[in-house]
């Protein structure tokens, strides 16, 4: 577990830094378990500042979500660097989106989080109901350690982790300027099994289980905006003229939705799970996310996220490259 | 007329009577509870807390056709909702039938909107009294509703253990009940009472509050306050809170050509916190970053609507807080508004 206190006094020395605007970390909720994004300026507002297993967003995303105004004729534009808590997952987005020269890595200050895990809040909250007052999730000895209303839990690890972190791969993060804590050995790894499965099943199988999950979509593009991979300026989904994308909500532009938003992340995705997690639809993405994860390794030997050196996957070319599956 | 009650034995045999209508009623897709469609009674799912996506997509589709337009055919094949057919939706929350009256103000404010009047006519609401509080972020009676209220609706059921308490609230009601004679008896004499205690005892139970008092006039004064910068901080700019919200109700309207120039005008569901939203043809967006669309949001709910139409557009379902992915809370936002 990070020291609370070495965070903040390391969030205070960073965020006091002339070359640094903002520091986005985490803090409490508004009620129950729930942690938030935090978003800090100055040293004297550290104090708020916490990281527990609770604090289940991907921050990577707000490096690229910010929307700039036009700056003031005779103004400079602020240049200065924001400052980013991450975990594992939450590293590889920002190794992908520098691998993709979004930005460079000097106009990051990285503070890495090496990561033992965090809670599925759904879960959290289907086993823990009607918990107003804010209550706070520990990870101890192997297991969550809730404290609210006055009561003490304690509950196997396996029972409330987010189903990304029983799959991950990366605990400690891969880039940073500070680590906060000792870093954390592989725990897990995904073997696919559920994917496999998928795989194995027939064609009118498959649709019948995807129909069912696309027609639930609302298209509130929650799991777009989450995703640290998607920062398009002009996303294609906001085209009006052309229409790429139909604005209508039913089977069929839903379906075309999904599979644009997969291909459109193949070889991208670094599975911090951010859709899954937001999607109120309860659309379970990350099977396929992971399909393209594994077929891009299986096909390109290439972890997306894992190299900031690395060129991205649809960026390079060999000759040995597999293309047996191109009709 | 003696009040009704429909024992839970007899559920099955009450919806497939109503299934003569177009029945909607809510169901399980995976762990989601959605309205909707119900042809077997069995599939109505009416032990829940409350639905993801509210039941105001019955009256107000999330996509629907105005209009189709053919070439070389002057005509246009316009939209009758009459077509639809005598709906009832079944088991719905107090809180979501109420939002339909409150939009139902501006969809017959200036202009009568014949689609969603249409379909506000044609549509009997059965509200299921909430005995105990769906989510532990609802807040209906610091906006005017409650667990047990009944505006809107025009049957209220009342889970008594064995039965339900049927209490009719309106002519359609009275319709209703009269297609269910067979499945309804006549409720004992002290139900009704008991009733009325147990909506006093479910209000108790609800936790979260706001005192709403002065916040509409307060608002519009706060339009440059440092406060919309805090609350927005966060905003990821998706529509969870806008389209699962019951009140929320502004649409676009798009024309969708298909193969060989055939097509329709439809209009669907759009949110004010989307970029494009408010993006003009030249280019200027009045409501460039997350700051200003949440203001707006907030202002809409708790400034111009309770201006125009005397009632605030939000009715405290509690959607937005508990779906939010960052944990942008309608009521901290508020509890700010008011220490502004």
């Amino acid at each position: 577990m990070v020291d609370i206190n070495k965070l903040r006094e390391i969030a205070a020395e960073v965020i006091s830094r002339d070359d640094v605007r903002e520091l986005i970390g985490y803090r409490p909720g508004t009620y129950g378990f729930r942690a938030r994004p935090a978003f800090v300026t100055g040293p004297e507002e550290v104090d708020r500042l916490i990281f527990t297993p609770a604090c289940v967003n991907n921050l990577a995303t707000y490096i690229t979500l910010e929307e700039k105004l036009p700056v003031p004729r005779g103004q400079e534009p602020d240049t200065r660097k924001v400052a980013v808590m991450v975990k594992g997952c939450d590293s590889r987005a920002l190794v992908q989106q520098m691998e993709e020269k979004a930005y460079g890595r000097d106009q990051v200050v990285v503070l890495g989080i090496p990561c033992t895990g965090v809670v599925d809040m759904a879960r959290v909250e289907a086993r823990f109901p009607g918990v107003l007052e804010l209550g706070e999730i520990a990870l101890e000895g192997g297991k969550f350690v809730l404290s609210f209303d006055g009561k003490v839990e304690e509950v196997p690890k396996d029972e409330l982790l987010a189903d990304k972190c029983a799959r991950c791969r990366y605990p400690t993060p891969l880039v940073y300027d500070q680590l906060l804590d000792d870093e954390v050995a592989r725990f897990a790894d995904d073997d696919y099994s559920d994917i496999e499965a998928l795989e194995k099943r027939s064609m009118e199988d498959k649709w019948g289980y995807w129909e069912e999950k696309f027609s639930r979509c609302i298209r509130c593009y929650s799991c777009r905006n989450v995703c640290p991979m998607c920062y398009c300026e002009d996303c294609v989904l906001d085209r009006i003229n052309p229409t790429w994308m139909r604005r209508s909500v039913d089977i069929s532009e839903n379906t075309a939705f999904h599979i644009a938003r997969a291909y459109h992340l193949a070889g991208r995705c670094i599975q911090c799970g951010e859709c899954q997690r937001v999607c109120p639809a309860k659309i379970p993405l990350m099977e396929l996310n992971r399909k393209f994860y594994k077929d891009v390794g299986e096909l390109y030997d290439y972890e997306p996220g894992t190299n900031v050196e690395a060129a991205p996957l649809l960026a390079t070319f060999s000759v040995e490259d597999r293309e047996d599956f191109i009709l | 007329m003696a009040v009704k009650k429909l024992s839970k034995e007899k559920i099955g045999e009450a919806l497939k009577e109503l299934s003569k209508f177009r029945l909607i009623a809510p169901a399980r897709s995976d762990e989601v509870v959605i309205f909707k469609e119900i042809a077997d009674p069995e599939e109505a799912y009416l032990d829940y807390g409350n639905s993801t996506v509210p039941p105001k997509k019955v009256v107000f589709p999330q996509t629907e056709t105005l209009f189709r337009f053919m070439v070389g055919n002057p005509e246009l094949e316009e939209k009758n909702v009459e077509e639809e057919g005598t709906t009832v939706i079944f088991g719905l929350r107090p809180c979501d039938a109420r939002a339909m009256a409150i939009v139902e103000k501006l969809f017959s404010w200036d202009y009568d909107d014949p689609y969603f009047l249409k379909r506000r006519e044609l549509t009997t609401l059965v509200g299921m009294a909430c005995v105990e509080p769906p989510s532990v972020n609802c807040f209906c009676p610091s906006v005017g509703g409650g667990p047990f209220g009944k505006e809107g609706l025009d049957l209220l059921l009342t889970d008594m253990g064995d039965y339900y308490l049927v209490q009719s609230l309106t002519d359609k009601g009275k319709k209703l009940e009269e297609t269910l004679a067979s499945q309804l008896e006549d409720a004992a004499g002290g139900d009704e009472k008991k009733a009325e205690g147990m909506a006093a005892e479910a209000e108790g139970k609800i936790r979260r509050s706001i005192k709403t008092e002065g916040i509409p006039e307060k608002l519009p004064g706060l339009w440059e306050n440092d406060l919309w910068k805090k609350v927005s901080a966060a905003c990821l700019g998706c529509g969870i809170c806008t389209f699962l919200c019951p009140t929320c109700h502004c649409f676009d309207i798009q024309d969708e050509v298909e193969e060989l120039g055939d097509g329709r005008r439809c209009r669907m569901w759009d949110s004010c916190m989307f970029s494009e939203y408010s993006l003009h043809a030249s280019g200027h967006n009045p409501r460039p970053t997350r700051r200003e669309r949440t203001r707006n949001r907030i202002s809409h709910k708790y400034s111009y609507y309770p201006s125009r139409f005397d009632v605030i557009a939000c009715v405290g379902c509690g959607r937005c807080i508990n779906l939010c992915p960052v944990n942008i809370d309608i009521l901290d936002i508020l509890e700010q508004v008011v220490d502004a």
